[in-house]
């Protein structure tokens, strides 16, 4: 005899785990720490590339006077201040990054708990 | 009203029914008239504006996921770009890739989105995107329509510097890459429409979720006002050289367009709003219940009266007649129900009366005639 309701639990849940759920259970295999973490870590990486990028840029804009004057100029201050502007360039999108995974984070445990809550009443549905 | 909740479910039942067909073609659409508006607008690569390989890509697209869409068009745009100069392609790449290292990271289902925006620019119709996105979308899709923005803004200053970077000599690299770097930082409209944008963005999402009656259409109207003002208050500060004219179509437009997504999305009927108010051990409970608007689809239920039903004495007449009637009902939710007023049924009943022998229609029985009125 077919159950409606047990259907259409089966059919909600079959659609969350081939959508949402997927990246939500990868999320999930992670504790907070570990996921926050391993995102901060690809955000340092990534914009460590930007910065790069955005320096290789700078260089090149005016790559004649700066070729010019790389022998007049103080080379440890221009140093300082080119690692200070990465240091706080990463900190900020690192800080960023810390937040947005903090509620992505917080947000798949409450999707998943959801989840979880369904396929315990589905379970139940099948011992009635 | 009736007859468009009756059309929303006929297209939603087509969606289901050909969505494995639906998606592929409305990706290739998508993919198709990307490559096709980069070509005509840059069109420096004569080898890539050929329509078979736009068409091929396309059709790569069309089963590939979303975001191939933007890495083939951003491929077409940066070949275009270094057939012109190879100092603008370089521009071009950092700035591809400062937004996939840098913002994509957040937002990768937002793939469209950043499509869409520059595609629309083209379209000169730019001003339905805030107003999409936040009725669809969230906040985090301001960084997608950012991109978007930027994306169109680059490829425009590539086109309008074309002559004076191909009116330069081979040697200019540094004056080429100079030139480009300022047109796009000292591009105030790009500015002023990121920040017209990103507010309507979020003003659009921040109503829309309010607890208030009509919170899309006061969403929408709030969002196109908030964008006409800021994209005047820039005008006025940097002198970017909006069309009025043209603002005020594009969000009619805009208003438009997002009436069609509430249809769709958000229909539901404020004069049955319930509210409802009750308590367990831990909380009080106010609710706010909103009736959506549906309607139940057409449906065909098809009765036979033939000799193989019934005794052939009572149902078959002299001439050996069969009695056919189609009843197509529709029926809406929101529908009063006066005991014998048929109300909302459309279509009404079709009778069909076949002849088997040589009657001439007058020996339908009682029955018969019951079921016909």
């Amino acid at each position: 005899m077919l159950n409606e309701e047990r259907i259409i639990l089966m059919t909600q849940l079959a659609a969350y785990e081939v959508n949402e759920g997927k990246r939500n259970v990868k999320i999930d295999h992670y504790f907070r720490s570990d996921y926050i973490a391993v995102q901060v870590l690809k955000s340092i990486v990534s914009s460590s590339i930007a910065f790069a990028l955005v320096f290789a840029l700078y260089v090149f804009y005016d790559f004649e006077n700066f070729m010019q004057d790389l022998y007049k100029m103080d080379l440890i201050a221009f140093a300082r201040d080119v690692l200070i502007r990465y240091g706080v360039s990463v900190v900020a999108y690192g800080v960023v990054t810390y937040i947005v995974c903090t509620y992505r984070y917080s947000r798949v445990k409450r999707s998943l708990k959801c989840y979880y809550h369904n396929l315990k009443k589905l379970n139940s549905l099948y011992r009635e | 009203m009736t007859g468009l909740l009756e059309f929303r479910e006929k297209i939603k039942q087509l969606y289901s029914k050909a969505e494995f067909l639906l998606m592929p073609f409305m990706k290739f659409l998508l993919a198709f008239v990307t490559l096709l508006t980069l070509n005509r607008k840059l069109g420096y690569m004569t080898k890539l504006d050929n329509m078979a390989i736009v068409l091929i890509v396309a059709l790569m697209c069309s089963f590939l996921p979303n975001s191939c869409i933007i890495l083939f068009a951003a491929l077409f745009s940066l070949l275009h770009v270094y057939a012109l100069s190879m100092e603008a392609a370089l521009v071009g790449l950092c700035m591809y890739l400062l937004m996939f290292l840098l913002f994509f990271r957040f937002t990768p289902k937002d793939s469209l989105v950043v499509v869409m925006t520059p595609l629309l620019c083209v379209m000169k119709i730019p001003f339905v995107i805030p107003i999409a996105v936040g009725l669809i979308c969230g906040p985090a899709s301001i960084v997608s329509v950012a991109c978007g923005i930027c994306v169109y803004y680059l490829l425009d200053t590539v086109i309008g510097s074309a002559p004076t970077i191909n009116a330069m000599g081979e040697e200019e690299t540094t004056a080429k890459l100079r030139l480009v770097i300022d047109a796009i930082l000292d591009n105030k409209s790009m500015i002023v429409m990121i920040a017209a944008f990103g507010i309507t963005v979020l003003v659009v999402y921040l109503i829309r979720r309010m607890s208030v009656d009509h919170s899309w259409t006061i969403a929408m109207v709030a969002g196109v006002i908030t964008n006409i003002v800021i994209l005047l208050i820039g005008d006025l500060l940097y002198d970017t050289n909006i069309s009025v004219v043209s603002v005020l179509i594009g969000s009619l437009l805009a208003l438009a367009v997002g009436k069609v997504i509430e249809f769709f999305r958000f229909c539901v009927d404020y004069s049955r709003t319930e509210k409802v108010q009750f308590e367990d051990d831990e909380y009080y409970y106010y609710v706010k219940a909103v009736p959506k608007m549906t309607v139940s689809v057409p449906t065909k239920t098809v009765k036979k009266i033939n000799s193989q039903t019934r005794s052939s004495q009572q149902t078959r007449n002299a001439s050996g007649r069969s009695v056919v009637t189609e009843r197509t009902g529709v029926r809406a939710s929101n529908a009063s129900r006066v005991p014998g007023n048929h109300g909302n049924y459309r279509g009404g009943r079709s009778v069909t009366i076949s002849g088997h022998g040589a009657g001439n229609g007058q020996g339908v029985d009682a029955d018969d005639f019951e079921e016909l009125l």
